[in-house]
């Protein structure tokens, strides 16, 4: 069992995704391409191989998702525009600073169209509500440097909902009174975060509270659930940390127990990390892995932004430092 | 392995007027690898008939393969959803064959979501042309599957939110108690199910009918509840669901965590350590002695248990408790 993270292998792993087009599996995640390239480019930006995915054919491939009509992007070229979609498409833009690249009035305006009159957010026109859209839509806006300067979105409508997703056992659900889910308490945390609501927005017992119910998450082998009675899986290593750092309780954690269940999932052959010990690594856990590790401490990672789950310098150079200057 | 398909697009008659359009996939030249094929050939036409702007019937057949095939396709979602409601609309299509053809899908897409959203588009419009009559049994018909999602995963997260969805959207209250209380004596784990009897009980909208005005409960209800709790924490003392289920319940009565003190003892006796077969019940002791001040020893004792032994995984968390106790003072 590797005791170390394989960054090398990792970097190879992540830059082979892309020759894999003769295969099936290939073809039936297309309709999640965009955030696969966004996993990938975090992953490569922690790991320290920023250069590792050639930039203007990120550029090219980000634009190709882009829908000129609507200002939204989808999963691939000829995909419907969604919300998931736009975020990573500005995500690896802002990650490579090329957000010029893109209109961003246009983006603005494609997710200023999709709150409801209930504050929260759709995913697309289709309609499907799910409050981490409301995470998606900050966040981009937040992004694109937009997030109080977006005509019709409500940033308070926003809030709003998301605290009525708030639960008794103090966490958070993808609707009210849904279950919590630490996906969901990750973007209703971020959502609170970016709009800069979330310390008036919980007493104290509440952020005591939440932060119980997610360090509850670690079982005994070291790894993290996302609910109570699941397995553990290394994707939560993010969705459950990130949100302990936001609140400022990482220190709960057992950090070297969660370190060495995220190592234990690393393919050591191949690269990569998967869900659990034994299966088939994907980037999906290869990024949320690394940025458990990131989070954690681990020697020889890039810092990595808690809230955007982005290289932090990245987001200190878009997002905070200006923050900064507006409210000194 | 050379799995050939058994249908083609491309020797069927009625897709003969249709070029199918290949995705541009830029430099890159697609493979055409035997068992891609099948997937390829069917999305081909598929964007042939996209680019007509085509919703007719057989738009429902490749968007079920290529679904079949890939039901994560979001895409390949909003296409048939828009067609079905176009052939609706003309009397082409009775939408209640939708319902069949995604109970047979749901089964056996366990973690897809789309399906549920959709299936949720498709209910909404059965809905709005139906009398109340019908509505109570489209209601009926849809609890009746959710049940049998149910038995294969009681935790399904995308089936818990349509339940949830359908019971606000219809008032769809009835019955929902009863089945709740059954899926946790199957389960007394299920999380889900405490969440879904959270909000039947004390969700808003008067669900239980026992409220008073201004969203007050009965005592009654709340009696009843802590009955079934104290049973489920019989069942299984290490259960984390119900123990933050009767947090739950107390937070929202206004009760005082120390009016279950008795019952946290009986399964956390400070002075009996090895006896103590819950580290919820010493935690909730833990609380209850905080509050009072020449309690606080009992407390620090609690915590300091759960940190040594039963939860020392988490032993930074039960030390910051102490570290609040003792500031307190
Ligand atoms: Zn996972």
């Amino acid at each position: 069992m590797a005791s170390t993270l394989l960054t090398s292998k990792h970097v190879a792993y992540i830059q082979s995704l892309d020759t894999k087009r003769d295969r099936l599996d290939y073809h039936l995640t297309s309709h999640l391409r965009l955030s696969g390239v966004y996993w990938g480019l975090t992953s490569l930006h922690l790991l320290n191989h920023p250069t590792a995915l050639p930039r203007s054919e990120t550029i090219d491939f980000v634009k190709s998702c882009y829908h000129p009509s609507s200002g939204g992007l989808g999963a691939s070229p000829g995909h419907d525009p969604h919300l998931l979609y736009t975020l990573s498409g500005i995500q690896i833009l802002a990650t490579i600073d090329a957000l010029d690249e893109i209109d961003g009035d246009k983006v603005v305006e494609y997710v200023s169209k999709l709150q409801n009159p209930d504050g929260s957010f759709s995913g697309d026109e289709w309609g499907e509500v799910d409050s981490r859209f409301v995470y998606c839509a900050l966040s981009t806006l937040s992004l694109l440097g937009r997030l109080g300067d977006a005509p019709g979105v409500s940033a308070e409508g926003a809030v709003g909902f998301v605290l009525r997703c708030l639960n008794a056992d103090g966490g958070f659900g993808m609707a009210p009174a849904a279950e919590s889910h630490a996906g969901q308490i990750f973007t209703c945390v971020g959502a609170l975060k970016i709009a800069g609501v979330f310390e008036k927005s919980l007493s104290e017992d509440q952020v005591n509270l939440l932060g119980d119910w997610l360090c509850e998450r670690q079982l005994p082998n070291g790894g993290l659930n996302g609910r109570p009675e699941k397995l553990e899986d290394v994707c939560y290593s993010w969705w459950v940390l990130s949100s302990m750092a936001m609140i400022g309780k990482l220190q709960w954690i057992d950090r070297e127990k969660l370190v060495e269940f995220i190592l234990s999932c690393q393919d050591e052959e191949n690269g990569g990390i998967a869900d659990r010990k034994g299966d088939v690594a994907d980037v999906f856990h290869t990024v949320f892995g690394v940025a458990g590790l990131s989070l954690l401490g681990y020697e020889g990672l890039k810092e990595v932004d808690p809230v955007y789950c982005m290289p932090k310098d990245v987001t200190d150079r878009i997002v905070w430092n200006h923050r900064k200057i507006l409210t000194t | 392995m050379n799995p050939t398909p058994l249908y083609s697009y491309a020797s069927d008659p009625a897709w003969a007027d249709l070029l199918p359009l290949p995705q541009d996939d830029g430099q890159y030249p697609l493979a055409q690898i035997a068992y891609t094929e099948e997937y390829t050939e069917a999305m081909s036409y598929l964007r042939a008939i996209m680019a007509k702007n085509e919703h007719s019937p057989r738009v429902l057949q490749v968007t079920a393969h290529i679904i079949e095939m890939n039901p994560a396709h979001y895409t390949i979602w909003v296409y048939r959803a828009k067609t079905l409601f176009a052939l609706s609309a003309t009397g082409e299509v009775q939408l209640g064959r939708e319902l069949e053809f995604l109970n047979d899908l749901a089964l056996r897409h366990q973690k897809n979501y789309q399906i549920w959203n959709h299936r949720q588009t498709v209910v909404e419009a059965i809905a709005a042309a139906a009398a109340p009559a019908e509505q109570e049994q489209l209601v009926r018909e849809e609890k009746e599957f959710m049940n049998r999602m149910f038995e294969q995963d009681g935790k399904n997260y995308h089936v818990w939110s349509y339940r949830q969805w359908l019971v606000r959207r219809f008032e769809a209250w009835d019955g929902e108690l009863s089945f709740v209380s059954a899926l946790l004596e199957r389960d007394v784990r299920n999380n889900s199910a405490w969440n879904h009897r959270f909000f039947v009980v004390f969700g808003g909208g008067g669900m239980d009918a026992r409220q008073q005005g201004e969203g007050e409960v009965v005592e009654e209800v709340v009696e009843r509840e802590i009955a079934f709790i104290e049973d489920a924490v019989f069942i299984a003392p290490q259960n984390a669901s119900a123990w933050n289920y009767l947090r739950g319940v107390l937070k929202k009565v206004h009760r005082p965590l120390s009016s279950v003190e008795s019952m946290c003892l009986g399964y956390a006796p400070l002075d009996n350590p090895d006896k103590i077969t819950s580290s919820h019940a010493l935690d909730l002791l833990a609380d209850i002695y905080a509050e009072k001040r020449e309690e606080h020893g009992k407390a620090v004792k609690a915590l300091e248990l759960l940190a040594a032994k039963f939860d020392p995984i988490r032993a930074n968390y039960w030390n910051y408790r102490v570290g609040l106790v003792k500031a307190s003072v």
